[in-house]
């Protein structure tokens, strides 16, 4: 397959049709369980394509794209199985309605419906009130239906509409601005005031946010990644050289200091904002950078040695007590680590390491939902103070019901899904909550199993493969720490989403890119997707303008 | 090209849409095979892609050297930048090996997600969205549904119980302990298909959810509930041939639709003087009394003493020096003379059950009680511990058996017994005092089985008898028989007078009358509840050791149950009862009536005709089993 925009366009076209099959699936799979599927809805997700091929165009016809395509392919693919499960989840009444119970109630009925007609013989159905058919495989048309409620307007007004599109719109102005010579080297001249004007705004969402959610329920604050990671990939563009010149091991103070200072800037918002999964995606993205561009042995091992340091440190601290008292000494080491961790941190590791069992009900962090759900049902209460057997038999429930429940019922759910998943639709996959952000790895595995796993983990390395792609061929320093730092960014999140998912890492309520149905998260991977692909395209332009001449190409490729 | 290899996407061989799924599973297959396909294409093409015409044009020189090529553009920045390309394919292999873990080991290895499967919501929907088998009794027609699905005028599809009350303890509800509704159709989501499955057209089994047919006889069952209004008592009537529970009914019982509203079930479970939610016949101790003779008197043939005789005197029977004299139920003027084990039995001798107990002693006393399943303990306080008995059943699996699992009657029978509790365990007191009514028609199951043999009681119909212990050889039971039969039949027997219409009938039937005292609590007649005491104890220099609340016994007035065994008809026993009525007064006055009036019941059903009720026959209406699914 050559890179060009047609063979592209075609796999795209591909994707719309795989689509279409996907939501007859969900379609079908609906009727089973007695409701319909949106035909508006379905409609908009495909209209979707319509600017996506435009952006296509745009680029190979106005913009003389020359750079890799498998970027943006390959986003679109993560994009359309990302706009099938949202579809798929958001049909689902049980998902989608204020009242939950209701919608719940009328699929059961219909479920029950249909076993009855299938398996009931005459006398029973009879028995029962209903026309005395033979037991035989029902006609899925003539299941009574709940008919979708998304009207037009619904369509117009909602975020699934208008956050893509605001995403296409920041994937051209990315590209367009990126694309100049000019914009990156003010960039990059200016990358400390850019870092520092956009803490402006981040503190207005720092004050007005809670829980860390702002507007709602969403994280205005993800487009900042941009900047600081700019800022960061200035800074260490103008310093590389001189941080490689090192004294025992270690560079000198003025060059590492104004390094640390633009490291630091970006993790105070985010520890305000008790966004703990954006500093860790930080803290992977800035390490990246800097063994890229400082790649001296005893710096590597310094740095690669603190970073498992603190973490080791913190899964320490982490431990459950009584695996702690089985080592030696280490309780005394892993107290005032545990004392020092902010609350939520501990319960997520505890969520990690240990989910299956419930804390003691003692636990600081876990006492006080404890005690409310306790204080809720006196019945409970007064069971939970007959005997410690019971105590801890409620103290289960409660955790599962409460803390543990979203993470429980996803690995549940991918349990269910196995190999090849329950089927699109046939799955129960709106029993996770936010199963259409955070948690939609947990409904990708259950509905389509191992396959649809690896799909989404293979089409992620794809893309970091083409990124690095893009920061290999990058011909000077700023772009090529830019596009590896948006790449690193990009793995960095998508692995510690799965990973929280499939209990490999704690869960930190980040999204998977292009894929979870996130409003500014979308628009930002498709901002950080334009800027790759300018930098792709300006790789590629100046070596077809280098090209005739041999002896500059050559030393030009050395560089 | 692209299309060339879609097109042979490893799409399954197309089975014809059985199931409704099938459409919906195969296009998620199709759809992710596809999907793999493309990224695999794009991957391909990631390899093959040089960047802009470069290499075209010239801009790298063909004839260089392979080794100097390869280290062309190769900086340390760039090495970097290609071991980056590595780690993040080791982090995305070593989350996806846990998706595999979880989607492939965990269910089978993974101990604590086993355990907490049942927190899984996908299984409670699935239990809710598939329903659950119909009950039928053991006639297996459809109009005589002990559990059925109904549509209400609303269209709510709900379960109903005509006999509702009759069955409250057997089928038991949601809440609680799992009854045989629970133990029948339990479901696994695990048990559900994937896509995979569903295309190939594996069918998926939902044994869970098909019909049973249990050996209870609804009308029986009718007329233990109508003998036991108003009581508080059981009814537990076997067939000794095979060990089907043919009746099995506690009083007081409860609504099972009543209880679908938590706060009844709370009202009820606190209700601690009538207890409406325990099952009675399988879980209530009580003191057997004269009916423990039918155990004694098995012991007394296994061991080969059946010929002996002893004197009942006006004196009573003093087992040891010092100890209380054994007198009969009509004090010192009851005197019944020197006689032999019929006898002894007819009139229900006390002392002569005493002394046999003594002198069988406890060991051959054990023996006989464990081939009975009375579970024998060597201590009063383990004994007392009351464990449950799940291995007695006969069941296809060991949820219905918990479901069912009646508290272990026992005995204690340790060193520590003296001849004194020897002599009372003789005939019902003392440490033979934790007998359940299942326990009781057990024991005189044994004795009604044509062989001598114990079955193990079950109430699934389609299963094959099985047996607990061959207890006494035929000839032997035969001989119990014919003793028993003194009790309803004979000129002295104390059942006499009640079985009259029974013998009218034409039935020779056998029994046991059993009288027994119990000192229960004092009850609140606003509260029902127990009344109780505040008790303090003090240490000698007057510090409080502890407080707590006593229960005040009732010892002037002690309850007086009845009981009634009965096996008839006697030449070959069709059923094998206990009956118990709690505060019933003598046996022969308020338990054997209702015994009698069940024996002429089943006669009516035909349970007397050539051995087999005749409705046991008819064929089953429905098929029971859903068919399979494809």
């Amino acid at each position: 397959m050559k890179n060009r925009a047609s063979s592209h366009l075609l796999i795209i076209f591909l994707i719309v049709g795989l689509q279409v099959a996907g939501y007859f699936a969900v379609h079908r799979a609906g009727l089973l369980r007695g409701y319909e599927t949106s035909v508006i809805g379905g409609v908009r997700d495909l209209l979707m394509y319509v600017p996506l091929i435009a952006l296509v165009l745009w680029l190979s016809r106005a913009k003389r794209f020359a750079g890799n395509w498998i970027l943006f392919t390959t986003a679109v693919l993560l994009f359309s199985i990302g706009m099938l499960i949202q579809y798929r989840l958001y049909s689902d009444p049980e998902y989608n309605s204020r009242n939950r119970a209701e919608a719940r109630a009328a699929k059961t009925d219909a479920m029950r419906t249909r076993y009855i007609m299938e398996n009931y013989d005459p006398a029973k159905k009879q028995m029962m009130g209903l026309p005395p058919t033979p037991a035989q495989p029902i006609d899925i048309e003539s299941l009574p239906r709940k008919p979708s409620n998304y009207t037009l307007w619904n369509a117009l007004t909602s975020s699934y509409t208008w956050v893509p599109i605001l995403s296409f719109l920041a994937f051209a102005i990315a590209y367009s601005l990126c694309v100049h010579d000019g914009f990156l080297l003010w960039l990059q001249r200016n990358s400390f005031i850019v870092v520092l004007v956009t803490l402006v705004p981040l503190a207005m969402a720092v004050i007005t946010s809670s829980a860390g959610k702002a507007l709602g329920n969403m994280t205005p604050w993800e487009p900042a990644k941009i900047p600081f990671l700019i800022g960061f990939a200035g800074i260490l563009t103008a310093r590389y050289k001189d941080l490689a010149e090192t004294y025992w091991g270690i560079p000198r103070a003025r060059d590492i200091v104004p390094l640390v200072v633009m490291a630091i800037i970006p993790f105070i918002p985010f520890f305000a904002l008790k966004d703990f999964g954006q500093m860790l995606i930080f803290t992977g993205a800035y390490v990246t950078l800097y063994l890229v561009a400082v790649r001296r042995w005893p710096q590597l091992l310094l740095f690669v040695g603190s970073v498992l340091l603190v973490i080791s440190l913190l899964v320490v601290g982490a431990l459950p007590r009584d695996v702690q008292e089985k080592v030696p000494l280490l309780p005394i080491l892993a107290r005032p680590i545990s004392a020092a961790l902010p609350a939520r941190i501990q319960q997520r590791f505890h969520l990690w390491l240990d989910g299956f069992d419930p804390p003691s009900p003692e636990v600081s962090w876990w006492k006080k939902d404890y005690q409310d759900a306790l204080n809720k049902d006196p019945r409970l209460k007064e069971l939970a103070e007959q005997s410690p057997a019971m105590e801890k038999t409620i103290n289960v429930d409660i955790w599962f019901d409460k803390l543990a429940f979203q993470p429980a019922q996803a690995v549940f759910g991918m349990a269910a899904g196995r190999t090849t998943g329950r089927g699109l639709g046939l799955g129960f996959p709106e029993l996770v909550p936010i199963a259409d952000s955070d948690y939609v790895y947990a409904a990708i595995a259950e509905e389509t199993g191992l396959v649809g796993g690896l799909v989404v983990i293979l089409a992620i390395l794809v893309f970091i493969s083409a990124g690095v792609r893009t920061s290999l061929e990058a011909r000077d320093m700023f772009t090529k720490l830019c596009a590896a730092g948006l790449t690193a960014v990009f793995g960095f999140q998508a692995i510690v989403n799965m990973g929280g998912i499939t209990r490999a890492l704690p869960m930190t309520g980040i999204t998977l890119p292009f894929v979870s149905h996130g409003g500014f998260s979308l628009i930002t991977s498709f901002a950080m997707l334009g800027m790759l692909m300018a930098f792709s395209h300006r790789s590629a332009r100046d070596k077809m303008l280098a090209a005739p001449v041999r002896g500059v190409s050559v030393v030009e490729a050395v560089q | 090209m692209p299309f060339l290899l879609l097109l042979q996407s490893p799409t399954p061989t197309p089975v014809p849409p059985h199931v409704p799924e099938w459409t919906s599973a195969l296009l998620t297959l199709v759809y992710v095979g596809a999907f793999l396909l493309l990224i695999l294409l794009l991957y391909v093409a990631l390899l093959r892609y040089r960047l802009g015409r470069a290499r075209q044009s010239g801009a790298v020189p063909d004839d260089l050297p392979k080794a100097v090529k390869k280290r062309l553009g190769s900086t340390t920045t760039n090495r970097g930048l290609k071991a980056l390309r590595w780690v993040f394919v080791l982090l995305a292999a070593g989350v996806f090996g846990f998706h595999i873990y979880w989607a492939k080991y965990a269910e089978s290895s993974n101990q604590k997600f086993q355990e907490l499967s049942y927190k899984d919501l996908r299984n409670r929907r699935i239990s809710e969205s598939t329903l659950r088998g119909w009950i039928f009794d053991r006639s297996g027609r459809l109009d005589r549904a002990l559990a059925l699905y109904r549509r209400e005028s609303n269209g709510d599809i709900v379960r109903a119980y005509p006999m509702d009350k009759a069955f409250a303890h057997i089928f038991g509800s949601d809440r609680g302990d799992p009854g045989l509704e629970r133990a029948l159709f339990g479901v696994q989501s695990g048990a559900m298909p994937e896509a995979l499955q569903v295309v190939n057209g594996e069918s998926t089994s939902r044994k869970a959810n098909a019909d049973v047919r249990i050996t209870i006889d609804r009308d029986l069952q009718q007329t233990a509930v109508d003998q036991l209004k108003g009581k508080h008592g059981a009814v537990v009537v076997l067939n000794p041939q095979t060990g089907e529970v043919l009746a099995l009914y506690s009083e007081p019982s409860y609504s099972l639709k009543d209880v679908e509203d938590e706060a009844t079930w709370i009202r009820l479970e606190a209700n601690e003087r009538d207890k409406p939610l325990v099952s009675r016949a399988l879980g209530a101790y009580y003191i057997p009394g004269s009916t423990f003779k039918t155990v004694t008197m098995t012991a007394a043939f296994i061991a080969g003493l059946q010929d002996t005789q002893f004197t009942c005197s006006g004196g009573g029977y003093v087992a040891a020096p010092g100890a209380n004299a054994i007198l009969d139920d009509g004090g010192a003027g009851e005197v019944h003379g020197t006689i032999g084990i019929d006898t002894a039995f007819e009139v229900s001798c006390n002392q002569y059950f005493a002394q046999m107990g003594v002198k069988l002693g406890a060991q051959r006393l054990k023996q006989a009680a464990q081939l009975l399943g009375i579970g024998t303990y060597d201590t009063p306080v383990e004994a007392l511990r009351g464990r449950k008995q799940p291995e007695i059943w006969n069941a296809s699996n060991d949820a219905i058996k918990r479901a069912l699992a009646p508290r272990e009657a026992t005995i204690v029978t340790g060193k520590q017994v003296t001849r004194y509790d020897l002599a009372l365990i003789g005939y019902g007191q003392g440490y033979a005092g934790q007998m359940t009514p299942l326990q009781m028609a057990l024991a005189a199951s044994a004795i009604a089985n044509m062989e001598g043999k114990l079955m193990k009681p079950r109430i699934e119909f389609d299963r094959p008898p099985e047996m607990f212990k061959q207890v006494v050889p035929p000839q032997t039971a035969q001989r119990l028989r014919e003793i028993m039969g003194l009790v309803t039949g004979g000129p002295r027997g104390t059942a006499r007078g009640v079985f009259g219409p029974v013998k009218a009938a034409g039935i020779n039937t056998g029994g046991k009358t059993g009288t027994a005292q119990k000192v229960i609590p004092v009850y609140d007649p606003k509260t029902g509840q127990p009344k109780t005491r505040h008790r303090v104890e003090k240490d000698n220099k007057g510090n409080i050791i502890r407080e707590y609340e006593e229960m005040i016994m009732d010892t002037d007035h002690p309850r007086i149950d009845a009981w009634f065994l009965c096996i008839a008809p006697l030449e070959r026993p069709q059923l094998a009862m206990a009956v118990i009525v709690e505060g019933g007064g003598y046996g022969s006055k308020s338990a054997a009536p209702i015994a009698a009036a069940l024996v002429l019941k089943a006669k009516e059903l035909g349970y007397f005709n050539n051995g087999i009720p005749q409705k046991a026959q008819s064929k089953l209406t429905t098929p029971a089993a859903p068919k399979p699914r494809r």
